[in-house]
């Protein structure tokens, strides 16, 4: 009798401690959490120096574009969405950038990464008059590279194909020239003027 | 009898830190329920009930009419079982903002606490007891500078159906909406 009562007051005491232990930690980890842990991305991704991880994706024509093909050009692989409105003041950047450096071996790689569909993705770009590749992301290739869970996020690669810059969230247009410059200028991929890779 | 009660136990941790894992919040959600109490309900009649979110600090939503047509509005969808019925939800307004990223650009959003009103309904023939409503809502996340996909956060609340509005008898086995297991 008394190794019963023993008993059920310890499952009501390991019962009652796992769901106050539950309770706390979903408190703490609920609403008050800071926005620097939002930024998190869910896995680092490539870093400068870094080869880029190659994909190959369908374009909105349909044709699939492999990134290795790009190889001796400097590339900015610029992941955006539809609904993602720091990406909207981006793009005409984007836009005038790849006429200003296109002739020095620069492209714009634009991966578009939300589920609005090929037409809807298509006639934003036609809007937008996106003068570079407009490819279809996948869920594999963002893992590549680190998720991607904030829009837009960029990465410069140099002409070697490696990383030499990445950033995150909406930069500013210098910010950008200057990694596209860097990336133009680095043809080995090393002494490169580096750029701020920033975590925000 | 020893061996037993330390298996026992065991098993009751083990079942204890899946509770515990359940309870956790999805971290890649930026936007948290409320959790609310029983909402009571007599046949034949309405209750207004208020479903509030939270926007993690830092971090606005788009409203439910968000300023373009490519922006995912915020909605916040129903699985209803028979007996219960929400009426016409209301979305409060958004908060007309601009951002670093556009000072020029005014963008209809949420932040901070988000209180979306609605009216449960019990038609008459309902049958009294009570009723687990799952929901879910959808919204999309944004900072100063960079924008997260879409999310779908799911809800859960009871509704109890009883004479009055009063508390349902015990004895009336617990409804679900369709399709969906209760927690």
């Amino acid at each position: 009798m008394k190794r019963s009562v023993i008993f059920v007051v310890a499952v009501v005491l390991v019962i009652t401690a796992l769901l106050m232990i539950g309770k706390y930690m979903s408190r703490n980890s609920g609403g008050n959490s800071t926005v620097a842990a939002v930024f998190q991305p869910a896995s680092e991704g490539p870093k400068k120096g870094d080869p880029a991880p190659d994909f190959t994706l369908k374009t909105l024509e349909g044709k699939p574009l492999q990134l290795s093909s790009l190889h001796g050009k400097a590339v900015m692989v610029n992941f955006w969405a539809t609904w993602c409105e720091p990406c909207k003041i981006e793009t005409p950047w984007l836009v005038e950038l790849q006429k200003k450096y296109g002739d020095q071996g620069f492209q714009v790689l634009g991966v578009a990464m939300d589920d609005a569909g090929e037409k809807a993705i298509g006639e934003f770009a036609h809007k937008m008059q996106m003068n570079y590749p407009v490819l279809l992301g996948t869920e594999k290739v963002a893992d590549q590279y680190g998720g991607v869970e904030g829009l837009p996020t960029n990465y410069f690669l140099d002409r070697s194909g490696k990383v030499i810059g990445v950033e995150r969230g909406l930069v500013s247009e210098s910010v950008l020239v200057d990694n596209i410059v860097a990336a133009l200028g680095n043809p080995a991929g090393s002494n490169s003027k580096s750029s701020t890779a920033s975590a925000q | 009898m020893k061996k037993t009660i330390t298996a026992f136990l065991g098993l009751l941790l083990f079942i204890g830190s899946g509770l515990v894992a359940a309870q956790q919040p999805d971290p890649a959600q930026r936007v948290t329920f409320e959790p609310m109490s029983t909402i009571h309900v007599a046949p034949g009649k309405a209750t207004p009930v208020q479903f509030i979110f939270r926007v993690k600090p830092g971090l606005h939503i788009n409203s439910n009419k968000p300023s373009a047509p490519e922006l995912i509005p915020t909605v916040l969808h129903f699985s209803l079982p028979g007996d219960v019925v929400i009426g016409r939800v209301v979305y409060p307004p958004g908060q007309i903002t601009s951002f670093p990223f556009d000072p020029t650009q005014k963008l209809s959003v949420y932040s901070g606490d988000v209180a979306i009103k609605a009216r449960v309904v019990a038609p008459g023939s309902a049958a009294i007891g009570t009723y687990t409503i799952h929901a879910n809502l959808r919204y999309q996340a944004c900072d100063n500078n960079a924008c997260y996909p879409p999310k779908t956060l799911p809800v859960t609340f009871n509704v109890s159906v009883g004479s009055s509005g009063h508390r349902a008898p015990r004895a009336r086995p617990t409804r679900t909406s369709p399709h969906i297991h209760s927690n």
